[in-house]
């Protein structure tokens, strides 16, 4: 953040002194809003919580419904549900899109940017279309079974309903952003280092892990951290594809919210998965933050 | 560049680069433009039944039935309506802040400016509920306002930090050699500043539209059951499994927004901006 540092930039500050007030009025609408339905929902919600009256209708600090959710088998189930699905979309998304990504940085010529506009194509389908297709493809009777049948081979076993739809659904609807986080990291890998090492006989595999891996850990850990943060209370692809019971954390919340009219449980269980997340959403802030201030 | 064995290495790369590019590019036609085309074929499908591979009648029978259905048109002029409110108030509110973060000098200006991460740091759901325990004790439950300001919400660091970014890359120089020649600071700003930063301002108005139009999980939890846009109406038709070819028939009315976003957003996601955006 030091855009106004520079030789011109002392009558400019002179003149941004006089119009502080004007600056602070400007940005006041947003901030107001962001403090008012961001920063005290969530302060709210852990206080009331936390802090209200027991069952002999006395105020105070009062875990009980933390407890009921750490001691409920559904309550539980769900958490791990969500917990391996994350696991699982994190360390695929990885797989998927690290070799996409490096493909995408060192490749010339036309074919690079037929494969980086599909990587990216999934940002603009809606993910209620792709719950849609994913239906009609690897549902039961899909077009997958469809051309089983036709050469004769049994149907598949349907993701659909089954934990591993929402897995499905959930990476392939992360891949754009993972791709480009990753691909943003990579610039920084000079292309002078790769072909140097290869000069003195460096294998593919060891120019990634000595080379590349070293420089774009940071851009790996934003990549987790934002999928991780978005996966984990999904709502609108594992309610679709997803089993009924064990749910993701964000259909149990949507259905403790507003199915059973239980604003206590469903915000406890909104506490929770903030506390799940807290370190890839500090994470991530810390590494946005950093990017920003050093380049803007 | 200058070296003599730059070409016979570039040949040797090139021929590597090929087998993984056509590996790529055939997995992901067939992940990512297959599933779509499927659709699309349903969408002009009147009878398909299971072990055919092509379907045994093409028509448009089933748009026709889908486009005088009530629900659909209420749903989406609703979004429409919604979609353009939200990105009215977004833009007001906005874009004046996002000159002044990246013009002006204030106090507490670098937290305020990062303080809207505070909202990509938590879960997006889990703040959701947060949000709609507040709108219950409000009463804005169920209510079009409602969705309003938690469309809006959810809009304000995409719609303040590109345009920062856009109004930080217009040259200053150029505004400085205007401003010394005479010209006022409104004239600076129309024939200067705006030019230059309206592009990216505007794909970032668009996207925010679009992006709204798609918004499924605040309409769902804040507006439900009395509001009900095309994503929502299109979960209640995947849920009660109505005839196959509504949901194909929506599926492809719904995508026309986001084609259109896709034409317009190269300039925003191209950009470097974009992806650092997202802490890249």
């Amino acid at each position: 953040m030091s855009e106004t540092a520079g030789p011109a930039a002392t009558p400019l500050a002179v003149r941004a002194e006089r119009r502080r007030p004007v600056g602070l009025l400007l940005v006041a609408a947003p901030v107001l809003l962001m403090a008012w339905l961001i920063i005290w929902p969530i302060i709210s919600a852990i206080i009331r919580t936390m802090w209200r009256p027991d069952a002999t209708g006395n105020v105070g600090f009062n875990l009980s419904s933390y407890a009921f959710f750490f001691s409920d088998q559904y309550s539980l189930n769900n958490l791990f549900i969500t917990l391996w699905t994350t696991g699982v979309c994190a360390a695929l998304l990885l797989l998927i899109c690290l070799p996409i990504a490096i493909y995408l940085r060192f490749a010339t010529g036309r074919l690079p940017t037929y494969v980086q506009a599909l990587a990216i194509f999934p940002l603009f389908v809606p993910s209620i279309i792709l719950a849609y297709a994913f239906i009609r493809v690897l549902g039961p009777n899909g077009m997958v079974d469809i051309l089983l049948n036709s050469v004769g081979l049994p149907k598949i076993d349907t993701p659909y309903l089954s934990p591993w739809g929402p897995v499905i659904g959930l990476v392939w609807d992360n891949i754009p952003l993972t791709v480009l986080i990753l691909l943003a990291g990579l610039g920084s890998v000079p292309t002078a280092a790769i072909e140097a090492a290869r000069d003195v006989g460096a294998r593919r595999m060891q120019v990634f892990w000595y080379i590349i891996l070293p420089r774009i850990g940071n851009s790996i850990l934003v990549a987790l951290s934002f999928a991780v943060l978005g996966i984990f209370s999904a709502f609108t692809l594992p309610y679709i594809l997803g089993p009924a019971a064990p749910e993701m954390m964000g259909p149990f919340m949507q259905r403790t919210f507003r199915d059973l009219y239980d604003p206590l449980n469903a915000m406890t269980q909104a506490v929770i998965t903030f506390g799940f997340c807290i370190a890839f959403g500090l994470f991530y802030v810390r590494s946005v933050a950093r990017n920003q201030g050093g380049g803007a | 560049m200058t070296s003599a064995i730059t070409p016979q290495r570039r040949i040797v790369v090139r021929r590597k680069v090929d087998v993984a590019g056509i590996a790529f590019a055939l997995i992901l036609s067939i992940v990512i433009i297959f599933p779509l085309l499927v659709v699309a074929t349903w969408a002009f499908t009147e009878v398909w039944r299971y072990p055919n591979i092509i379907p045994q009648q093409f028509g448009l029978r089933f748009w026709e039935q889908t486009l005088n259905r009530a629900d659909v048109w209420n749903a989406l002029t609703l979004s429409l309506r919604l979609s353009a409110v939200v990105t009215l108030a977004s833009a007001v509110i906005c874009l004046p802040a996002a000159y002044a973060f990246a013009r002006m000098e204030f106090p507490g200006r670098n937290l305020l400016f990062f303080s809207f991460l505070a909202g990509h740091a938590f879960p997006k759901f889990g703040l959701l509920i947060a949000i709609a325990a507040i709108f219950l004790q409000l009463d804005l439950i169920g209510t079009f306002w409602g969705v309003v300001i938690i469309q809006v919400v959810s809009t304000l660091l995409f719609m303040i930090w590109i345009p920062v970014a856009a109004f930080r890359a217009v040259d200053r120089r150029m505004e400085e050699a205007a401003r010394d020649v005479g010209a006022g600071p409104f004239r600076v700003f129309w024939s200067i500043t705006l030019p230059q930063a309206g592009p990216t301002i505007a794909a970032a108005v668009l996207l925010t539209f679009v992006g709204t139009f798609y918004e499924v999980e605040g309409a769902w939890l804040i507006g439900a059951p009395g509001i009900r846009t095309m994503p929502v109406l299109m979960i209640s038709f995947i849920n009660n499994q109505l005839v196959v070819q509504y949901g194909a028939v929506l599926s492809v009315i719904l995508w026309v927004p986001s084609f259109v976003a896709l034409i317009f957003a190269r300039r925003v996601i191209n950009g470097g901006s974009f992806a650092r955006g997202f802490g890249g």
